[in-house]
Formats: structure tokens, sequence, C-alpha cells
């Protein structure tokens, strides 16, 4: 390696890297596939992005160049502004209310002193995960139903009298049910990372505190979470730079006519007025917008993970 | 484990004590909140409609009938949405584990020319995409629309799964291969010999991963195919869901023979039934699909 750097001469370089591919051939073989994968499926359709700054129509394909005012045409829309407001206010929530539980979690199952009740928890909580989000909408339905569900029947049987909002279809509701249900699902997942790093802590260290009179509390105040605080800056910053994902899986799993107002989001919009109506250019520039937004909250959160670890960054 | 052990024979205080109790109500509520919402539909659907109808807690069924299950069954839509579900995530599996896999191998060899660009080019679509519009055009372009493998290439590699495996790879001594080649083997025998084996728990971890995308993805589904012949199961759910359907399937005319038993056949016992029968397959592989998976979210973990 070093000789190839002091060697200015370029071209037995490359006739050295020619010689080393025809001896490896296969090993270079191996990688066709997963490239022509990567440029089918990723790098034409990033070119596609073009028809966001042009007429693009399903019959005649692209047309004129119009700059940027497909995007001001797509910012003026009431639907578009709705949607983008929806997706911040979702994933906002989504962060602060989804972030702390699998910590809260984690410290909680660690305390538990039976092993076989801590494999059944965690097995329990993590079950979610698995399912599908039009299952899991099952699930709400017959938890919430107003007139077969548990809960609405639980209530009726407490107090016949009482009036049941079905919190699937009410406006008030509905973001509430999105946040709690990304919650429900998503947070035993989130337990493994930080358990398997409570693990990972010396317990020696535990007993040190309990000679010097710790209790619980104490010990997981000075112990565990500063020990922990390192991964969950990391995994924080993280989650922010995906921050603009707000699940389109869940959000068209949940919607109906009566609540789509309060939980479109950006991806929502994007296949409602890209497959569904045909507005190519327009949901492309939607697209775009997302997606530009989500790489420089990318680069910015990598950037910060390196400064408080220099290991932890992806890049 | 000892220490463990000891520290649970340590006196404590009230406040301790109170905590714990504290503590266990939590995650037993929670435990509760994840484990009842199954239970509940498995016994709603067995259970006999007319005294279903009111609604509440379910811990065991109320009366018992199967007429649901035979309707529901009765139905062809469900086996095609059963076996397409199948088949997209045993095919999808596969490809998706053997394109991770010699995509992996050559990216975590030194002597390759070029790999911090190649990783590069892969490692780049997990921080920019085009968006849904430029890859539905892309699929029609190729001609997948309304085809079952739309619903498997599009996403048939992860770059977040391939370079799991690529560092579990990298860790694979050299030495070990040289020696394979002195006698006479060539990369792709190495590959499949030598460092595949060696990769299992990685490869178990990221086969997870695949099939459980698979199985619960309706997207490609939802986005570019049409044809009622390749649905798949959360979207024949959602045509259940949605009640219009169900009700037009609890009335309609191939339940003749059940006669007048399917009259008290209520709308909400068809959908249970229908949630029931998509989520208790993966009720069944659960114990097994959780032990590798948690294997592997510490496998990414660690990498860094």
């Amino acid at each position: 390696m070093t000789q190839t750097k002091i060697a200015p001469n370029r071209l037995k370089r490359y006739r050295r890297m020619w010689r080393d591919i025809r001896a490896d051939w296969i090993l270079y073989l191996l990688l066709v596939p997963g490239m022509v994968y990567v440029v089918l499926f990723h790098y034409i359709p990033m070119l596609g992005v073009a028809n966001a700054f042009r007429d693009y129509s399903a019959v005649t394909g692209p047309g004129a160049w119009r700059g940027l005012e497909i995007f001001e045409k797509l910012f003026s829309r009431v639907a578009f502004q709705r949607a983008f407001r929806n997706n911040i206010i979702i994933s906002l929530f989504k962060l602060l209310c989804g972030f702390p539980v699998p910590i809260i979690l984690s410290l909680m199952i660690n305390e538990i002193r039976r092993p076989r009740v801590k494999k059944f928890i965690q097995t329990a909580i993590i079950l979610p995960n698995f399912i599908s989000w039009f299952i899991i909408s099952g699930l709400l339905f017959a938890m919430f139903s107003v007139t077969s569900g548990a809960i609405p029947g639980l209530i009726r049987a407490l107090n016949p009298n009482a009036v049941i909002t079905n919190v699937l279809q009410d406006k008030d509701c509905i973001r509430t049910v999105v946040i709690g249900s990304y919650v429900w699902q998503a947070s035993g997942m989130g337990t493994i990372v930080y358990l398997a790093a409570i693990t990972g802590i010396d317990q020696q260290l535990y007993e040190a505190a309990m000679i010097d009179g710790a209790g619980k509390w104490q010990q997981m105040v000075h112990i565990t979470l500063p020990t922990l605080l390192p991964t969950i800056i990391v995994l924080f910053i993280f989650r922010v730079g995906s921050v603009m994902n707000a699940g389109f899986d869940q959000i068209y799993a949940l919607s109906n006519s009566l609540v789509v107002s309060k939980i479109d989001i950006i991806d929502t919009y994007v296949f409602k007025i890209g497959i569904e109506q045909a507005k190519f250019s327009e949901a492309t520039a939607a697209g775009l917008f997302k997606s530009a937004i989500g790489l420089v909250l990318v680069l910015t959160t990598n950037y910060l993970a390196k400064k408080v670890d220099p290991d932890s960054g992806i890049m | 484990m000892k220490k463990r052990k000891k520290s649970g024979h340590i006196a404590r205080t009230r406040g301790e004590q109170i905590g714990y109790a504290i503590i266990m109500l939590v995650l037993g509520l929670f435990a509760f909140s994840t484990i009842y919402p199954v239970w509940h539909v498995v016994m709603y659907s067995i259970s006999d409609s007319k005294l279903s109808m009111s609604g509440g807690f379910f811990f065991w069924p109320r009366g018992f009938s199967l007429k649901s299950y035979k309707m529901v069954f009765q139905t062809s839509q469900i086996w095609i949405a059963y076996r397409n579900s199948i088949l997209v995530t045993f095919v999808g599996t596969v490809m998706s584990v053997g394109l991770s896999a010699i995509t992996a191998y050559p990216l975590s060899r030194k002597r390759l020319h070029g790999r911090n660009f190649l990783s590069m080019v892969v490692f780049f679509t997990m921080l920019f995409s085009g968006g849904m519009i430029p890859l539905y055009l892309q699929v029609a372009r190729l001609g997948l629309l309304d085809t079952f493998w739309s619903m498997i290439l599009p996403t048939c590699m992860s770059a977040y799964n391939m370079f799991i495996l690529r560092n579990f790879m990298q860790g694979v001594p050299d030495s070990l291969e040289e020696s394979a080649r002195i006698d006479g083997a060539n990369d792709f025998i190495i590959l499949v010999r030598i460092i595949l084996p060696l990769c299992t728990p990685s490869l178990a971890a990221i086969a997870m991963f695949y099939g459980v995308h698979y199985w619960n993805n309706y997207m490609n589904c939802l986005l570019y195919t049409n044809s009622t012949g390749l649905q798949v199961l959360p979207l024949y759910l959602r045509t259940v869901l949605n009640s219009a359907a169900a009700n037009a399937l609890s009335a309609s005319s191939d339940l003749s023979s059940l006669g007048e038993a399917a009259s008290v056949l209520t709308e909400e016992t068809v959908k249970m039934t229908v949630v029931a029968v998509s989520v208790i397959p993966i009720i069944l592989v659960y114990p097994y699909l959780q032990r590798f998976y948690t294997k592997g979210i510490t496998v990414g973990a660690v990498k860094g």
C-alpha cells in the first residue's frame, strides 16, 4: 500500500489494480448484484427528484422545466401546510413521549429480582413490535369500539349512563391514540439496548455503594444513570436525526375520513396526491422537501454525536 | 448471578419496598396491555355473537362458537392473502439475506479496491432517498407494477442489515481464508464454506429482521399492486376492518350453507376473527423470533 503512494506513476497503479481485480474476479463479481440493486432502486430514483422541478405526466412523461414554481405551488396548498404541521407535531410528541419511556422501563426491569418474572415482562413488552399496524388497528378497535369494545364495555358496566366517545374516530383524541399506540408498540424494543448497557455495569460499583449506605434509588441516580448517559445521548441524537419520519405505516392504518385532518403527515400526503391523484411533480416535490430536511438533520446530529462520543458517529 | 441474589436478601427500607411494589405494578400493567388485547381478540372470536355484543373484558369466551372461523375460512380471499404473505416473507427473506451476504463479504475484505468508496455508495442510501414517487416511477419503468416481484425487489436489501453483516465478517481473521485458498478454494467457496458458517448468529438476526419486515410490510403491496390476487394479509385485514366490507362478508351469499346461524354472527365477531387469524401465526413463532431479535439489536448496537 505504501508503495502505491510513493509511486507517482498512475498507469502503474491502474495496472496493479487491474491485475488484482483479475486475480480476485470472483470477489468483484459477488458485488455486482448488490450494486445493481442500489443503482436501480436507490440512485436512479434519486435522479427522479428532477421531476420536482418540471412537469411530469403519467402519459407523456417529463415536460417543461418549472424551476421552483412547483414548490411554490405546493407550499401554498392548505393540505400540504396541514400535513407539514401535523408531521412536526406528531414527530415531536413521539420523540418527547417515546424517548424517555424505554429508559424508565429498563431501569424498572433492572430492579426485578426474579429472573423468570424479568424474562416474562421483557418478552411481553417486546411483542407489539412484531405486529403489523393493521393488526394493531384491529386490536385498538377491539379495545375501544363503542359498541363492543373492552373499555367502553367496562365503563358501561360501571356506569350505564356514561357517554362514551369513539376515540378512534374523534378528532380531539386521535393524536393521543397515535402517540400512545406508538409508545406502546416501540418502547419494548427500545429497552433492549439500555438493558444490554446496564448488564455491562460492574457489579462491584453497586456493592461499594451499598457498603457506603446508598439505597436503591441512590444507586440508580449515581451509578446506573450516569453509566447509561452516553448511550442515552447518542440514541437521542440519532432519534432527532430521523424525526421527520412520522410513521406512514401507523398513520395510514389508523386514518379514517373523520380524523384524517389531524393526523395526515407528509408521507401520507405524498401517497394521496402522488399515487391516488397522479400529481407526480407536486408529490415528488413534497417527498424531496422531507428527504432534504431529513438529510440535514442526520448530518447535523451525526456531527453532534461525534462531538459527544468520537466512536459513536455513523460516519 | 450469585451477587444479585445476595443483594435481594439485604433488608430494605419501607420506601424501597413501596418503590418495588410500584415498579411491579407499572410493569405488570404494561405487560398486561400488550398481552391482553391479543387474548381478548381470540376469546371474542370464539364467543357466541349474541353474548359478546355488549363488549367488556373477555378473560374467557362467552358461550362457544366457531361459526365465524368457518365463515372466514370459506372466503377464498383470506387463503390468497395468507399464501401471498407467506410467499413474500419466505422468498423475500431468502433473497434479502443472500443479497446482503454476497454484498457484505467483498466489502469486508481489505484487499478490495475501492472498498471505502463502494461502502459509501451503499451507506448514502441510508441518508437520502428520492422518495416514494420517484421509486414508484422506477418500479413502473422496470415493468414490475402489479407483479409478485414488486413486493420484494424494491426493498430487497437494507443497508443497515448489510452493514451489520459486514462488520461481523470483518471480525473473521484473514488467516482462515488464506489456508482455504492454499487448498484451492475460490472466494465463493470461502464465503459459503467458511465465512457464512462463522456468521450464523448475525445471519439469523438479519434473517429475523427481514422476515418480520416482509411479514408486516404492506407498503410495497399498496403502492405497486392492484389485483386482489396479489393482496397481502395486512391489506386484507384493512378491507375487513372497514365495516362495509365486513358487513358484506357476513351477509354474503356463499354463507347460505350456514343458514340461520350466519344471521347471528355480528360484524364485530367477524372482524375479531380475522384479526385473530392474522395475529396467531406471529404469536406462535414469537418466542423463537424474540431470541434472535434481541441478539441482533445488541450486535447492531455494539458496532458503534
